[in-house]
């Protein structure tokens, strides 16, 4: 009985395992939010439209992206992120191996003393250090500078974006794109990595000087992404620029 | 020109602090309703942290942060879920209970009888309802337990997971008896 269980489910996992066509969580993501670029975007939509696998894993998504506590579960996610709060206090202010925030109960997995950090490094008291380990060991990829040819096979009826791009020694004082003869003005919004907006403006040129203010948070290491988006004379857009991305070396 | 500029902090430590602050929220909701447990969340919630800040040089920028996080929160709690050999879970015994005592039931007959997993996939598309078909490949393909299945879905009727799986199993029993049974005409 036990083998043939075993068996049927082995038989199950591989006939509904993803296949070498489905897409992965960030495809998914992608598609569902729009940046996904073509021509991936259109070959990935027609999959996954047809393949209850992806469909699957686009639910997960969704539900992961909205998920927030119900009434049963609040307790439980505040006692929770109490905790993870406390090691991150405990990270910032320097390792404390003795101490458990579970009193007398040892975790059944030590995940920071696995990576030998003594306190609970959650994301943010140790992220800058992260970003330096990361970058020390050659993990960061150098950003890629876009070819202009490329840029202009791929984005014909779209905005050229020329500069920045990619990762810079100094920082941006503009942003430029080639100008587009149909457009009267252009929109432009610069964002962080989760396309938290930083900065928006409106502009009649094809570049655009950035503020002191948002310059001041173009950091080291940290990721910028912006686009422009073209508008005619009656404010419709006509043109997009795709997402652009830029890091200034640390 | 117009311009506005949002309001935040600056420097690099500070972007990331408030970058995994925003989805905190979503992690640890996640990381509760696979353990269904919350120290075991507690756990799996540090170990999805940990992962992340381990490939954060690895992060490119081209999805969302949130989206970013997912892929890492959705294979640390695969692996937990292995790890814990949650499948045999009861209510597994309880849709067999349900369901009658025919081999044709067992849903790898499907696959067995299907020239290729395609077709056994067209199937599945053809005959089972949305949610029957998620709860049918989150338990059979990613040996997520029905419990699982019915938090991370939202699942609200009395039974949660268990009465789409056994619904979908009779559907496609019911149809494996009608394929046997137009083989024998033809034969």
């Amino acid at each position: 009985m036990a083998q043939a269980r075993s068996r049927e489910r082995s038989l199950l996992r591989k006939a509904l395992s993803p296949s070498c066509a489905c897409a992965t969580p960030l495809e998914l993501g992608g598609l569902a939010d729009g940046s996904l670029a073509q021509p991936a975007a259109t070959r990935l939509s027609d999959h996954v439209s047809g393949c209850a696998r992806c469909q699957t894993e686009l639910t997960l998504l969704k539900e992961f992206e909205n998920a927030a506590p119900g009434p049963d579960e609040e307790g439980a996610v505040s006692w929770i992120s109490a905790r993870l709060e406390r090691r991150f206090s405990e990270a910032s202010a320097g390792p404390s191996p003795s101490r458990t925030d579970r009193g007398a109960a040892l975790p059944r997995r030590s995940w920071f003393t696995a990576l030998n950090v003594g306190g609970f490094a959650l994301a943010a008291a140790t992220l800058s250090a992260a970003v330096t380990i990361g970058l020390r060991e050659g993990r960061a990829p150098e950003l890629a500078q876009p070819s202009a040819t490329a840029s202009a096979v791929l984005r014909s009826a779209g905005i050229t974006p020329l500069s920045p791009a990619g990762d810079l020694d100094a920082q941006p004082n503009e942003l430029r794109w080639a100008p587009r003869t149909d457009a009267a003005s252009y929109s432009v919004q610069v964002m962080e990595a989760d396309f938290a907006e930083l900065w928006n403006a409106e502009t009649r040129d094809a570049s655009i000087a950035l503020p002191p203010a948002l310059r001041a948070r173009i950091v080291p290491g940290k990721p910028i992404l912006w686009e422009v988006v073209a508008k005619d004379a009656a404010g419709r857009a006509v043109a997009w620029s795709g997402k652009q991305r830029f890091r200034l070396r640390k | 020109m117009s311009n506005h500029l949002a309001a935040g902090g600056s420097g690099a430590s500070i972007w990331l602090q408030e970058l995994f602050r925003r989805h905190y929220t979503k992690v640890v909701t996640w990381c509760l309703r696979v353990a269904g447990d919350r120290e075991e969340a507690y756990d799996l919630a540090q170990g999805v942290f940990v992962k992340a800040q381990r490939h954060l040089g690895a992060f490119r920028g081209d999805s969302k942060v949130s989206t970013w996080l997912y892929s890492i929160t959705r294979s640390e709690c695969l692996n937990y879920l292995k790890s814990r050999c949650l499948l045999d879970d009861a209510l597994d015994d309880d849709v067999a209970e349900a369901l009658p005592d025919d081999p044709e039931s067992r849903p790898e007959h499907v696959f067995e009888l299907h020239s290729s997993v395609l077709a056994a996939r067209a199937l599945l598309d053809r005959e089972l309802t949305d949610t029957e078909k998620r709860v049918f490949i989150l338990h059979y393909g990613d040996d997520v337990p029905l419990l699982t299945i019915t938090r991370l879905l939202g699942l609200e009727n009395p039974s949660g997971a268990k009465a789409y799986l056994v619904s979908a199993r009779r559907k496609l029993a019911r149809v494996l008896s009608r394929w046997r049974a137009s083989e024998r005409l033809i034969a």
